[in-house]
């Protein structure tokens, strides 16, 4: 009992953490908690998708809106419950505050902004009614985060370790590329749950969508992408398995492409 | 009370000790005792020209050689044109025998790129059992909305338990292995049954009445019937598929 009781407190210290290095580098904190995220669809949360969301993600939530037509990734469509960027297992629902975080967030590499024009209380708002565009929210409830353990420290072993599981236990380079550049034997073939084509992420780049912590990395490959072909690893590796391959993936930022 | 049942719905090669089928699904299937059930069993039938089908015989696919496969979907019984993976089924019925949940999981393994087997029939609420016999790396996919859907990376004899609750037919892909693929039908029922490899099937216990009998192919579509069932009376059923 004791170690885990640690495990979840330090999880907690780690988190605050993240959040606090998110503030450090302009990212909107996740206070998700002490906001008060309504549950229910309110007027304020329909006049603010209408005016600042449904252009791209459409009348109705399908992603379907009059600019998304030629947009590449496509905005998401809310009727699948697909959410790309969670804190909870394979397959879930995304938590309120995952939702928040994107909206805070935004999506690197992609049309979605980082909403900081919108008041806390406004991206607040919203939530409950993309939650209404899906029946999934109906029948089902998301399931209670994944527990991410204590930090490893990046090392030359620990790298090296991550390396081993990135070549040979998980053959991440089948998809992401040897080098990381998402240029893997299986990269050309892939396509999201909707249909349309899907890259592999080039970790060159280092523009995660997810997030540049150490935590957002872990948790992407721990939860995977809902409606992508990014999978879940969540059965295949220990905690400290995880923060090797965590480092390992950091570890192929190229500076010189960030840059860019 | 703990009976063993034989679950003459399912694959004909096991018999599954079955649990308290405690239901958590309010669906519209009542579970009432079925004394003077009948029985039915058929065929079901591609009756089009064989030798018209572009044969593309699955090379990392052990097939009988009696059978002829034009691709990996469609397999016919070079014997009586039986087709193997139809599942047949009651689509109207809402009181019956109980919905036996298999206790012991079905399982459907990814060996040499291909998920065996590619066709596997569950009453809602089973949990299947899904492998990786292969020494490199597996994804299983499913892009559901109502049954919780999942994207799991598995390597070398990975062993994941889904429970599927709602009655759907999903597919499953590996999106390393695009070819490969395998369909789990759901169903909220206990009166169905998957063709073997000469088109055969059984359903048993059907109280007395009328009924509407859907067989599903993945490649040759539906088909639907409506067969009387008498107390204790053996009936004969036939589906027969005519063009491809
Ligand atoms: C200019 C177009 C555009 C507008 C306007 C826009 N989005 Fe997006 N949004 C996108 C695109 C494109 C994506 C998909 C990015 C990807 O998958 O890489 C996306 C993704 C998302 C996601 C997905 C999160 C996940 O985990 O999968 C959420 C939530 C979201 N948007 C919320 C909003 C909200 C709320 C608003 C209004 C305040 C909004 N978006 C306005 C383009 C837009
Ligand atoms: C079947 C192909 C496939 C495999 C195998 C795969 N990935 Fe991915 N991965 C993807 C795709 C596609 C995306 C991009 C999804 C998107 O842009 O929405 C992605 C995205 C990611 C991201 C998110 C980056 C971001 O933008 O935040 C991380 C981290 C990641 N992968 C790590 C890994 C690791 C580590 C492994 C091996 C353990 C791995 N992936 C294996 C296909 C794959």
């Amino acid at each position: 009992m004791k170690p885990k009781a640690l495990l979840s407190k330090v999880g907690l210290w780690s988190a605050t953490a993240a959040a606090s290095a998110a503030l450090v580098i302009g990212i909107a904190p996740i206070t998700a908690k002490a906001l008060n995220i309504p549950t229910e669809v309110t007027e304020d949360g329909k006049n603010t998708y209408k005016k600042f969301c449904s252009a791209c993600h459409g009348e109705e939530g399908k992603g379907d809106g009059p600019v998304a037509r030629s947009m590449l990734p496509k905005p998401r469509d809310f009727t699948r419950g697909a959410y790309k960027f969670r804190t909870t297992p394979s397959g879930s629902l995304p938590t309120d505050e995952d939702i928040y975080r994107t909206i805070s967030y935004g999506v690197p590499n992609s049309t979605m902004i980082p909403w900081d024009i919108l008041t806390e209380q406004q991206r607040a708002s919203v939530i409950p009614v993309l939650k209404s565009f899906s029946e999934a929210f109906e029948v089902r409830k998301p399931e209670a985060p994944v527990a991410v353990g204590l930090e490893v420290r990046p090392t030359e072993k620990t790298v090296a370790e991550g390396k081993k599981i990135y070549e040979e236990k998980l053959e991440c380079w089948k998809c992401h590329g040897v080098e990381g550049r998402g240029d893997g034997p299986s990269a050309a073939e892939q396509e999201d749950d909707f249909g349309f084509p899907i890259k592999p992420f080039d970790f060159t780049t280092g523009k995660f969508k997810g997030g540049n912590s150490s935590r957002d990395v872990y948790l992407r490959f721990t939860t995977g992408l809902n409606g992508t072909p990014m999978p879940s690893f969540a059965k295949e590796l220990t905690d400290e398995q995880r923060w090797c391959l965590t480092h390992y993936v950091i570890s192929l930022i190229k500076p010189e492409e960030t840059s860019k | 009370m703990k009976q063993l049942l034989f679950l003459c719905a399912l694959f004909g090669f096991l018999s599954w000790n079955v649990i308290s089928s405690e239901d958590t699904l309010a669906d519209n299937y009542a579970e009432v005792e079925v004394k003077d059930g009948g029985t039915v069993v058929g065929n079901v039938k591609y009756m089009g020209d064989l030798t018209t089908l572009s044969l593309n015989l699955y090379a990392d696919f052990e097939l009988p050689e009696t059978s002829k496969t034009a691709t990996e979907k469609l397999t016919v019984s070079m014997i009586n044109h039986g087709i193997k993976y139809a599942i047949v089924s009651i689509t109207d019925i809402t009181r019956g025998k109980k919905k036996a949940i298999p206790a012991i999981h079905p399982i459907i393994d990814q060996q040499r790129n291909n998920f065996i087997p590619h066709v596997t029939a569950i009453p809602a609420g089973t949990t299947i059992d899904i492998l990786n016999g292969d020494e490199e790396l597996h994804t299983v996919h499913t892009s559901t909305i109502k049954n919780q859907p999942f994207n799991l990376g598995t390597t070398y004899k990975q062993r994941i338990s889904k429970t599927f609750e709602y009655p759907e037919t999903i597919k499953l892909t590996c999106d390393l292995h695009k070819k490969s693929y395998a369909w789990v039908v759901v169903l909220d029922n206990p009166y169905f049954d998957i063709t073997d490899r000469n088109g055969y099937f059984e359903i048993c216990d059907i109280p007395p009445g009328t009924y509407k009998f859907q067989v599903w192919h993945e490649e040759l579509g539906k088909l639907e019937k409506e067969v009387k069932i008498n107390p204790k009376e053996l009936s004969n059923i036939e589906f027969v598929y005519s063009q491809y």
